[in-house]
């Protein structure tokens, strides 16, 4: 029987004044520190046992980390402190990337939203992160601030396993850029969790489609699935049928069909593997023709 | 002026009044038991336990947890020989020979801080030697499983639980009526079917908190978070060996109970603690983790029923066995399985019947009450096949029910007289509110949408001498103060208490108040707070208490106004004359008394009126047959129905309507009925929808909010719809009976019968998650596989 801790271990909370300063701190004392935003997991893992650090290096107040930001040419800048409510109520969110407001609307609670991030999220890297699908199919990147200074980590390669990143140690993540949203874009985030709020996903279902003239179908449609894999997954082959064939019901059904067959999800506490797949066949099949609906309605 | 008639109900009793405790619930001023202070010198306990489901203990050496700085006592079971238990007595304070359960307590730490506690924990060295376990009721009843307690043959035991010695059996109820055998011939219809009823847990939002001090006499104070200070009082003496009046225990508010904080579970822990560093007051409060691994758990299931009728839809057989999974201990679950024996046909008159009940141990967490007491987990199964009776015949599930339900007059399962009951009227009424025969057409093409129904009763289980008492004190101001010993967990019996005082007594609503918090050496005595019974039980000794206020003061001014008491009565705090119209304030009358005439000296002085309850009518049972002259107390009945929509691509299944109907007897407060019966649906669509403790091996493996999901409020229908039905009790006060727990009882049969009416497909045991249903779509080919 595992028991939590009636409190926190003890620690050492630690407020550099520079991202150089945390970094080095983070480098020099490798696997003692970790970096501190909104602590929603942290808090939890510490009292539960799983994480021993010794310093919380808080970052929330360096520079650039609460700022949302917008330019039509170079896209949105979502500081790494900015909470899920700020996000969700941005209006510049609102206006040119619904798909991520809704994405982070779906996670917890109000008061937990108040404290979670959006890179919080995505660092701590679990194939349950309901914003991580959003950020992927946007094509974010990561700006990572290391000993060596900045650098750009697209979301693509930066997941390694459940909790495993690229990151290195003395690496902060500063903020998460998106570049401008496709034109004509429509978003759809399917969460199945066991009751109406607050729960983990059993699957969750990122749908982003948009006109493209380079693909065969004359649409480009991002997928990506959360839940169904060690790291979130990405169903190419239902992503290519929807480019290369002209899209019908008939083909809409073939992609979700598809993005079943690409997943080999777990069976665990909260689900078992069978629903997962079947799940995914009919939530991304639900999400396309929600998605497809849009886009064909603003084609006439 | 006309004299009130006494048959009258009086102001302010079935009003709407303001909780009592409202203001001080909304400003967060209330006090709970983690609120309290202690400056200082408290000492914080955490526990030991064991990580084994079923071990024998060869060693303990807390020698290295002791020479810990600031720890400073490790407590073991050494020394604390004695038993606890309700009904059963079948545990130690601490583990002392085998540990039973993951959980199990072997030894206990007192120390300056938490962090010390916790740290000593993992320096206390216990061996075992791990022995087979027991996981599942109906192997642990067989000859073949291990046994769990070699001792049950020596275990003091109530006069109405009947263990079997040498086996893992701690009670078998049986009931035998009629001939079942040669029932089934006649029948047009036979239903048999198994259900496993998951264990859940009562995740109470105050979790279990217990502070414990013993003076330099030996004199025990224990402040908890408590439905039961008077039962804690007894059961704590006597397994220390000591008297009842050198326990004292004190209840500050309850942050939610639904049982699990009924009788004695970690406070008893936190009091061998204290004993070992006296004048030391020792804090013990479970973690959300203890007390998912550790708290009493409703106690898991397995169900068979076997039901026939005739092709007019009477019923005329039920064979039905259930295996309790009780766990490590059952001193208190044994009565569920008695519970769940007694009534074990549901609300039917059936003229032939064979119940069998047991309750097994298994190395499970310690099975306890929970609201509903066996009920809803036996209605879960029982109400599904009746259900299916009906479809079986092509009869409407609702006639069936209406056809065959218990009656005033009836002759029951064990040949107790049934009372006046308004069943009959409930399933009308719920039938009316949910437009049982309309049609409406689901909200898409992949939705189907279903309606159903399901019926309950429950009687209060409990000791057949569980007593209640109570006082009534007038101040000078003409206020009374009303004393009690049942508790306020919520369910508003503080409020409903005050009522029956004020209307008894005659004075208004606002000028009553309650002497709290409950302390057994202040309170008089109440058995529990348990069993739906407050309303019922407490309530007729306030009112015989109040009714005894109101005589002594009618004595007193009879005799100083020279009139026959007969023609005296006390209106809106006055005490009139019918005769002579004259009237006087309650103000100072009730502690000075009145003045004879001419200065003639005094008459009168404090008033305190005293009232006590105790249904001593209720008789004891053949143990071969379960046949006895009466059963129970009287049986709360209702029905409930549902509309769902099932979402064919997910399984997830929405209720759309919801509507309640029970016979209440008298609604004292009706705004406070509807709030149970609405509370008691919400309960009982979590525990059909998400809830379950999950058990691998005996380790809990959900032991929080992360994957035990309750019901929030997003989760609950937006139409609900609570029907108040009223058929006198006789026994009861203004003919009131208890609705706490029964708004739980037929929830979740009644969702599992909408999900049959909507896709002809039975989902079994809950709970019904999305998963779960969509399975059964799929296996059932309704849906596409994978």
């Amino acid at each position: 029987m595992h028991s939590a801790h009636p409190g926190l271990p003890e620690f050492d909370y630690v407020k550099p004044a520079s991202l150089a300063e945390a970094s080095a701190f983070l480098k020099a004392h490798v696997g003692e520190a970790r970096p501190f935003m909104g602590g929603t997991d942290t808090f939890v893992r510490m009292r539960d046992g799983f994480w021993k650090e010794k310093y919380l290096v808080d970052v929330k107040h360096l520079e650039g980390m609460q700022d949302i930001t917008y330019d039509p040419a170079a896209g949105l800048v979502i500081g790494a402190a900015v909470n899920m409510n700020r996000v969700v109520a941005s209006p510049l969110v609102k206006e040119h990337y619904p798909l991520l407001a809704e994405a982070a609307h779906s996670v917890a609670s109000y008061q937990l939203r108040t404290r979670a991030t959006i890179v919080g999220n995505i660092c701590n890297a679990s194939p349950a992160g309901d914003t991580t699908g959003a950020c992927i199919a946007f094509d974010a990147r990561l700006k990572v601030h290391g000993v060596d200074g900045f650098r750009f980590e697209p979301l693509q390669t930066f997941f390694k396993g459940p909790g495993k990143t690229v990151l290195q140690p003395g690496d902060i993540v500063v903020s998460i850029h998106f570049p401008p949203a496709p034109r004509g874009a429509q978003g759809k985030y399917i969460k199945l969790g066991r009751n109406a709020i607050g729960d983990l996903s059993i699957v969750g279902i990122t749908v982003l489609g948009y006109p493209d003239a380079s693909s065969s179908s004359g649409y480009r449609f991002k997928i990506a699935l959360a839940s169904v894999a060690p790291t979130p997954f990405v169903p190419a082959p239902a992503e290519a049928l929807l480019a290369e064939k002209t899209i019908t019901p008939a083909l809409l059904e073939e992609a979700a069909q598809a993005a079943m067959d690409a997943c080999k999800p777990i069976d665990d506490v909260r689900s078992s593997a069978v629903y997962r797949k079947a799940m995914v066949r009919n939530l991304t099949h639900k999400a396309l023709v929600d998605v497809w609906g849009r886009l064909s309605a603003a084609a006439r | 002026m006309e004299k009130s008639d006494s048959q009258k109900i009086p102001q302010p009793v079935g009003e709407n009044v303001q909780r009592i405790d409202a203001l001080e619930k909304v400003t967060g001023s209330a006090v709970f038991g983690d609120d309290i202070q202690f400056g200082p010198g408290l000492l914080h306990a955490r526990i030991k336990r064991s990580p084994h489901p079923h071990a024998l203990i060869k060693k303990i050496d807390g020698s290295k947890a002791l020479a810990l700085p600031g720890v400073k006592a490790v407590v073991t079971g050494e020394g604390f020989d004695g038993y606890l238990g309700l009904y059963l007595q079948d545990r130690h304070i601490f583990a002392t020979d085998r540990v039973r359960y993951v959980g199990d307590p072997v030894a206990g730490v007192a120390a300056t801080t938490e962090e010390i506690a916790e740290k000593a924990l993992d320096l206390i060295d216990v061996e075992y030697e791990v022995l087979p376990a027991v996981f599942d009721p109906e192997y642990g009843a067989t000859p073949e499983a291990p046994l769990l307690h070699p001792d049950l043959k020596n275990y003091a035991v109530a006069n109405f639980i009947f263990p079997k010695a040498d086996t893992n059996i701690s009670n078998h109820f049986r009931i035998r009526k009629g001939d079942t055998s040669s029932a089934w011939a006649q029948c047009a219809a036979v239903v048999e079917h198994k259900y496993r009823v998951p264990h859940i847990q009562h995740v109470p939002i105050e979790t279990h908190v217990a502070v414990a001090r013993v003076d330099d006499r030996g004199k025990i104070t224990l402040w908890g978070s408590s439905q039961s200070p008077f039962a804690q009082r007894n059961l704590i003496a006597k397994a220390l060996h000591i008297s009842q009046s050198d326990v004292e225990v004190i209840a500050p508010y309850v942050g939610g109970g639904f049982g699990c904080k009924a009788g004695v579970s970690m406070e008893a822990l936190a009091v061998a603690i204290a004993m070992k560093v006296r004048g030391r007051p020792v804090k013990l409060l479970l973690t959300r983790e203890e007390e998912f691994h550790t708290a009493f758990v409703r106690q898991g299931v397995v169900a068979y029923f076997k039901m026939g009728c005739d092709k007019d839809g009477k019923i005329l057989a039920m064979e039905n066995r259930y295996y309790w999974d009780g766990g490590a201990y059952t001193e208190y679950g044994v009565n569920i399985t008695r519970a769940s024996g007694y009534s074990g046909t549901g609300p039917y008159r059936v003229p032939n019947v064979s119940v069998d009940s047991f309750c097994v141990y298994t190395n499970h967490p310690v099975g306890g009450p929970m609201r509903g007491f066996g009920m809803p987990e036996m209605h879960a199964g029982l109400e599904q096949c009746v259900d299916e009776l009906a479809h079986a015949i092509k009869m409407d599930p609702a006639e069936i029910r209406l056809r065959n339900c218990v009656r005033g007059g009836d002759i029951i399962l064990t040949g107790m007289k049934m009372h006046p009951t308004g069943l009959s009227e409930c399933i009308q009424k719920a039938r009316e509110a949910i437009h049982w025969d309309e049609v409406h057409p689901a909200s898409g093409p992949n939705k189907r949408r279903g309606k159903g129904m399901a019926i309950m009763w429950k009687a209060p289980a409990m000791s057949p001498n569980a007593g209640s008492s109570a006082w009534v004190e007038m101040n000078e101001d003409g206020t009374a103060t009303v004393g009690l010993g049942g508790q306020e967990i919520g369910q508003g019996t503080f409020t409903v208490m005050a009522q029956i005082a004020a209307g008894t007594l005659g004075i208004p609503f606002e000028n009553v108040r309650i002497a709290r918090p409950v302390d057994t050496d202040y309170s008089p005595y109440e058995w529990q707070t348990v069993a739906s019974r407050l309303t019922w039980s407490m309530g007729n000794a306030v009112m015989a208490a109040a009714k005894d206020a109101k005589r002594q003061i009618l004595e007193v001014v009879a005799e100083a106004w020279k009139e026959n008491i007969d023609d005296l009565d006390i209106v809106n705090g006055n005490v009139i004359s019918y005769k002579t119209e004259e009237s006087i304030s309650l103000q100072d009358i009730t502690i000075y008394g009145m003045p004879r005439e001419n200065f003639n000296g005094w008459i009168g002085g404090p008033i305190v009126g005293r009232g006590k309850f105790m249904p001593t009518y209720v008789t004891g049972l053949d143990p071969e047959t379960g046949q006895g002259e009466r059963s129970v107390v009287h049986y709360t009945t209702g029905a409930q129905a549902v509309e769902v929509e099932v979402d064919l691509e997910t399984g997830r299944v929405e209720v759309i309507k919801a509507v309640a109907a029970f016979d209440v007897g008298k609604a004292i407060n009706p705004k406070l009925v509807k709030a149970q019966m609405e509370g008691g649906l919400v309960q009982g669509l979590s525990t059909a929808f998400f809830e379950t403790l999950r058990l691998k091996d005996g380790v809990v493996i959900n032991p929080s909010f992360v994957d035990y999901r309750i019901a929030t409020s997003s989760d609950a229908p937006a139409d609900i719809e609570s029907i108040i039905v009223e058929t006198a009790q006789d026994d009861g006060p203004f003919g009131a009976r208890g609705i706490g727990e029964h708004s739980l009882v037929p929830t979740v049969p009644a969702v599992a019968n909408a999900i049959y009416a909507a896709t002809g497909v039975r989902v079994g045991a809950p709970p019904f998650s999305a998963e779960k249903v969509f399975l059964a779509l799929m296996e059932a080919g309704l849906v596409k596989g994978v």
